[in-house]
């Protein structure tokens, strides 16, 4: 698979009525499902195996996928959906949002300063404490989805979603605070 | 992180991942498809290999017996197709609807899973007791038979046979009660979490 990294050539190719092949929205679309894996598996071994089941579940799902919403949109909701159901599948004890231990695999890259790699952490790590309706709607917030994307893609009025969106915010913050 | 700007939080969050990761991440991508691809190749020519075999012995053998056990393979292999076809569309309808239709569909297939593994767990017994009892009046002169005179006659060999067949459907036994258990958790869990998609609905129509 050799495409280099071109944001928005899936988004092109959709424009144009077409669906993008996979290694397409591979490129373009795979951060985005590492990211939402991330949010929700803490453990890497697991979290490489819900990946995998995500990008199966988007080479399955494709075929059916009409243009009444974004590529980006169909795959976010796929790829949380497997996300919420693979970690109620997982035999272990505790609730599903239970704080996961830090592992190494969460460790920033080299690359990263080390101002940027820690915030990005704590963020990541009190997204995973968020109850998982809440949890929902932060990442598709922090993906960049717009507010009318998320209430379609939830399935839940702009109202409601507003006022989940308020807790989850007021939720998210007091973590963060409470993580300095 | 004292600001609490969610805009600038997103860009924190997306931020891209090295070339590494993102190899990696097409990597992975690959080989699944790869592998999908592969799974479909198989399941036809398998259906496909089935099928033509089956045809095959009729063709061979042609009475009224085979054409019988024939057809009803073919309608056996049929059926096996259509409903994992029908398996397969209903979960990726539950992947591409709302979370909480993907959660109600998740706790009706556990059930139906639980349902199927108790039913099993309860009629093993008299369920190999019939099939037994059924075999030996359809085939009262089948090969099964002269292999039973043959255990029995045989000393040690009977106790070794009928240990293997306990040893099976204690195997079994436990098999199907762990599963009962695992469905009870997964049951738990789901049900968890669609009381607190339902509470946060509860919550928003409450303000």
């Amino acid at each position: 698979m050799d495409i280099k990294q071109s944001p928005n050539m899936a988004a092109a190719s959709e424009a144009n009525g077409a669906i993008p092949p996979f290694e397409r929205i591979v490129a373009d679309y795979g951060p985005l499902i590492s990211r939402i894996a991330m949010s929700y598996e803490a453990d890497p071994s697991l979290r490489e195996d819900l990946v995998q089941q995500i990008f199966l579940a988007v080479w399955q799902a494709l075929p059916s996928y009409r243009a009444d919403a974004s590529l980006k949109t169909f795959i976010a909701r796929v790829a949380q959906n497997r996300s919420i159901s693979f970690v109620t599948r997982q035999v272990r004890q505790g609730p599903v949002a239970e704080i996961p231990d830090r592992l190494e695999d969460d460790l920033p890259n080299p690359e990263e300063s080390a101002i940027e790699a820690n915030e990005r952490q704590m963020l990541l790590d009190a997204t995973r404490r968020l109850p998982l309706p809440q949890r929902q709607v932060i990442i598709l917030i922090l993906e960049g989805f717009t507010y009318p994307e998320i209430a379609e893609m939830l399935e839940i009025a702009p109202n409601a979603l507003a006022l989940r969106l308020s807790r989850a915010k007021a939720a998210l913050k007091s973590m963060l605070e409470e993580a300095q | 992180m004292s600001d609490f700007d969610l805009d600038r939080l997103g860009d924190v969050w997306r931020r891209q991942p090295d070339p590494a990761e993102m190899e990696k991440l097409q990597r992975t991508a690959a080989a699944v498809s790869r592998r999908a691809r592969l799974g479909q190749i198989v399941d036809i020519g398998a259906a496909l290999a089935v099928a033509g075999v089956v045809v095959l012995l009729v063709l061979n053998n042609p009475q009224l017996n085979t054409f019988v056990l024939g057809a009803a393979a073919i309608l056996i292999l049929l059926f096996s197709v259509f409903r994992q076809r029908q398996l397969r569309a209903a979960e990726l309808r539950g992947l591409t609807g709302s979370t909480e239709e993907m959660l109600d569909q998740s706790i009706e297939r556990v059930l139906a899973t639980r349902k199927r593994n108790l039913f099993g767990t309860i009629s093993m017994v008299p369920g190999l007791a019939i099939g037994y009892f059924f075999a030996s009046a359809v085939f009262p002169q089948s090969g099964n038979q002269r292999f039973a005179t043959m255990i029995a006659n045989s000393g040690s060999g009977r106790f070794v046979f009928l240990a293997a067949i306990v040893a099976i459907l204690l195997a079994t036994l436990v098999w199907l009660i762990r599963s009962i258990r695992a469905s009870d958790r997964e049951l738990e869990r789901l049900r968890a979490l669609r009381d607190a998609f339902a509470r946060e609905d509860q919550i928003s129509q409450a303000e």
